[in-house]
């Protein structure tokens, strides 16, 4: 019997690690944590992995800056962004890619397997990819586009050997959409705050930490 | 990639013949070519490629434009712009809500990977615009066995469907069955209706469900709040049932719709989930009668066949 390691493991989460091509939805409230707790998710365990952020709500340095603030080792070979923002400038030094629009799907996916596949070639073997969060999308684009992103996403990682955490706040979506979305991981991470204590639980893979387990994020 | 049919569409002739070379000697792949918009709007409409691969600037448009028409007339089929242009020089405006995958032609093995790609997005589905069973390629396989010859002329399904309209007091009532691409109706009592698109259809995300599926209103649902299509058809409330084979693979589904929002009484939902069992059990009395018509057909040949070397 072979005991197969995981590839991507999250140092200080109560989440077990996680297949290559996995790819995982953050649900929970926006001011609960779930920004922390997508941006740890996506901490590189070795400078052989690259980081990729598809970011909605916050632009391209700050997302950038919050990750380092959490340990996140920033090297711009392998560290990029897509900034869907209104407000979002390209920035190369950064390797930031603006696309201006939280609604212009076709823009965002094109940028995101361009920047993909640079930092492949910049030497990143294993990428992880965050989109932080989905709810613009939600809001501001077709609902059968946001469908066809999400499968063109999920199935550029699964197809790379990737990691993809997608976050998204239950509060910005109906249950119905929510859950049709969902359709497209393979798990989900939950998180809950309650009187300041947060916790997560993980559903839909095997060999996980059964119910909510505690975890220690800035709220 | 075996057996596909790969449309490949580039205005540079030495470049296009490489990718065709490419996507050909890869399997028994069968690629059709164009060089303009044109040409790849007539390829797509009479060639009915599984993939479509562009470069981004055409003649007489840009790949993104094919991806539109793609989008209008076979929705689910994916498209890749293998193209020499910069993800900045490419014009999205009004081409927002296509989505492509996106493969530049200079990195190193481009052509390699986009002979991966495409047969990654055509097994994957990977552009549908509507969720996907995990069991999909199980559904498909065990929708083959009751999409039989003559199904859509069955009576019993005309009258099942007209009487459940008069007794919920609905405007339509239909038996639907949703294959890859499409949603085709057994049925179909107070309207015309013979196929949908998979993704404008509600049933889809019904398929999803282990019980009836209601929406009161479609304006109110994120999943349908924005679907032209639904308005045109005068849908704005809907109640389905899955229709579940005896070995649990959903097949499509029985349901009614109405053109002003509505709720359904407990009492109404569950007459419609007695209407859904009468429907798949009589499709399943059918795939069983065709299967002994099969075997009983095989047996014959095979003493025809007997009798005749004797």
């Amino acid at each position: 019997m072979s005991v197969q390691r995981p590839t991507y493991t999250f140092e200080g989460l109560p989440v077990a690690g996680v297949e290559s091509g996995t790819n995982l939805l953050v649900t929970g409230p926006a001011l609960g944590g779930i920004r922390e707790l997508t941006l740890r998710l996506l901490l590189r365990s070795t400078e052989r992995e690259g980081t990729l952020f598809v970011t909605a709500d916050t632009d391209g340095r700050a997302t950038l800056e919050d990750y380092e603030a959490l340990g996140g080792q920033i090297d711009f070979a392998r560290v990029g962004v897509v900034d869907c923002t209104e407000e979002g400038v390209d920035d190369e030094v950064h390797n930031v890619h603006a696309v201006g629009s939280p609604a212009d799907l076709t823009g965002i996916g094109i940028e995101f397997s361009s920047l993909y596949e640079r930092l492949h070639a910049n030497g990143a073997e294993r990428v992880r990819t965050g989109v932080y969060t989905l709810s613009p999308f939600v809001v501001y684009a077709p609902t059968k586009a946001v469908f066809r992103f999400v499968h063109t996403l999920t199935g550029r990682i699964r197809t790379a050997d990737g990691l993809g955490v997608c976050a998204i706040d239950p509060g910005t979506v109906d249950d119905q959409t929510l859950s049709s979305i969902a359709q497209a991981f393979d798990g989900q991470v939950e998180l809950r705050e309650e009187s300041g204590e947060c916790a997560v639980r993980v559903r839909g893979l095997s060999d996980q930490p059964e119910g909510w387990q505690p975890v220690d994020l800035d709220v | 990639m075996t057996g596909l049919t790969v449309l490949c569409v580039d205005p540079d002739d030495g470049e296009r013949e490489a990718t065709v070379e490419a996507l050909a000697d890869a399997d028994d792949a069968t690629v059709l070519q164009g060089d303009t918009l044109t040409a790849a709007e007539t390829a797509v409409a009479e060639g009915a490629p599984d993939c479509v691969v562009s470069e981004y600037d055409l003649s007489d448009g840009t790949g993104l434009d094919l991806a539109a028409v793609l989008r209008e007339r076979a929705p689910d089929t994916p498209c890749i712009l293998f193209t020499n242009a910069d993800p900045d020089r490419i014009r999205t405006d009004r081409r927002e809500d296509v989505v492509v995958e996106y493969l530049p032609k200079d990195m190193p093995g481009a052509r390699e990977s986009l002979v991966r790609l495409v047969g990654n997005v055509v097994a994957r589905r990977t552009q549908v615009a509507y969720p996907l069973p995990p069991d999909e390629d199980e559904r498909l396989a065990a929708l083959q066995q009751y999409d039989l010859p003559g199904l859509d002329a069955a009576d019993t399904f005309d009258r099942l469907t007209a009487l459940t309209r008069s007794h919920l007091d609905v405007d339509v009532a239909f038996v639907g069955l949703v294959d890859a691409h499409e949603e085709r109706f057994l049925a179909c009592a107070g309207a015309d209706w013979e196929t949908l698109e998979r993704e404008d259809t509600m049933c889809t995300h019904t398929i999803l469900q282990d019980d009836v599926m209601v929406v009161e209103d479609t304006h109110e649902d994120g999943r349908f709040a924005d679907s032209d299509r639904l308005d045109e058809l005068g849908i704005r409330a809907y109640a389905g049932v899955p229709l579940e084979t005896p070995r649990g693979a959903t097949i499509g589904a029985y349901c009614v719709t109405h053109g002003e929002p509505r709720s359904f009484s407990e009492s109404e939902l569950a007459d419609l989930r007695l209407i859904a069992d009468e429907a798949m059990e009589q499709l399943e009395l059918r795939r069983r009668l065709n299967e002994r018509e099969s075997a009983a057909g095989g047996e014959r040949s095979r003493a025809t066949d007997g009798s005749e070397s004797r």
